[in-house]
């Protein structure tokens, strides 16, 4: 009995955490950016090429909601050239002064921290998990954030030989070693935080036209 | 029979309308070959014959997205055309009044470029006056 009661507590306790917050667009429609600067992506995962295909993926979701994106591969080889090519020291400079350097409303700071396979036994798991937060020009705040986790596994064909089975998911685990479909992955995980009514951001000065 | 037959055509040819993504701007590839750029960034060039695609086709349907024409000036500033570069920034600032204040600063700096590689230019050929004189 006391068994069953703990378990009902606790999935109070599991569903009670899950529920995702409302976010607060106050600040966000007050500042109603209508341009975004992309600054280079912060890395926690191991894979090195991350941030710059990570950064090919980012610009058509944003503008296509109608805000104007600063040009991603410019804005990048600027700022290296400039001595600022660690995405860390620019993620922490002031966004104020960063924002008045390229004349944007706002900027939007990526943090990849996951980007990798894993190899089971019996199939592959693609994970991406990024976290995006869009702060503004003038004053520095925040104006909204967001987590984003995607996973991806090869399908199994469920039923069949065992030993064919297996054989699929050595050939699925191959094709995902070889080449881990990341970007489109991203591109997903893009999709789905920039929804909005979701968790995304509302539609930019441009969607109407 | 033949009513659900085009029933189910009408269907299909719904879904597969509905499929097709609507796109605010002629992308054209922009993002595979942003990509591709980073994935082998020796092949610059390809990179630079792209994002003019993009524009060509984004004129044609009158589509262009915000950022190319100012992706394709810099590309153009990298490998030393000032002069075509700062056309392609000015069309970025005329079609996007948000990308003034950079634009603004890239055009003076592929000015400020340019003109110093013009000195330059000038200080060696008068260089190699009195050398030559010397050699007389």
């Amino acid at each position: 009995m006391t068994r069953l009661i703990l378990s009902i507590l606790l999935m109070l306790l599991v569903t009670g955490c899950a529920t995702a917050k409302v976010k607060d667009y106050e600040k966000f429609n007050a500042a109603k950016p209508r341009s975004i600067l992309i600054v280079p992506v912060v890395n926690r995962s191991v894979e090195v090429t991350a941030p710059d295909y990570f950064l090919s993926t980012i610009t058509i979701p944003l503008a296509e909601k109608g805000y104007y994106v600063f040009p991603v591969n410019l804005v990048k080889r600027m700022l290296e050239d400039d001595g600022l090519s660690d995405s860390g020291l620019v993620h922490n400079a002031s966004v104020e002064k960063l924002s008045n350097l390229f004349g944007a409303d706002a900027v939007l700071y990526v943090t990849i921290n996951q980007w990798d396979a894993q190899y089971l036994v019996l199939s592959t798991q693609v994970n991406v998990d990024l976290t995006y937060v869009i702060k503004d020009g003038k004053t520095g705040d925040t104006l909204w954030e967001h987590n984003q986790k995607m996973v991806y596994s090869p399908q199994q064909n469920s039923g069949g030989h065992p030993l064919a089975q297996l054989i699929s998911a050595v050939v699925n685990a191959a094709i995902a070693k070889a080449a881990p479909n990341y970007v489109p992955l991203a591109s997903q995980a893009n999709n789905q935080a920039f929804t909005y009514p979701g968790p995304g951001i509302p539609p930019g000065p441009y969607a109407q036209q | 029979m033949k009513k659900l037959k085009y029933c189910f055509v009408m269907a299909t040819i719904l879904v597969l309308t509905g499929c097709v993504p609507q796109t605010k701007y002629a992308w054209n590839g922009y993002d595979q070959k942003l990509y591709d750029h980073y994935k082998n960034p020796t092949e610059s060039e390809q990179f630079v014959v792209t994002l003019k695609e993009v524009i060509e086709y984004g004129e044609n349907v009158g589509k262009v997205p915000p950022g190319i024409y100012a992706e394709y000036g810099y590309v153009l500033y990298e490998k030393g055309n000032f002069n075509e570069a700062i056309l392609y920034f000015k069309k970025e600032q005329d079609k996007w009044s948000e990308s003034k204040v950079l634009m603004t600063k890239m055009i003076s700096n592929a000015n400020k470029i340019a003109a110093q590689n013009e000195k330059r230019k000038e200080s060696t050929t008068e260089k190699s006056v009195p050398i030559t004189g010397d050699a007389k």
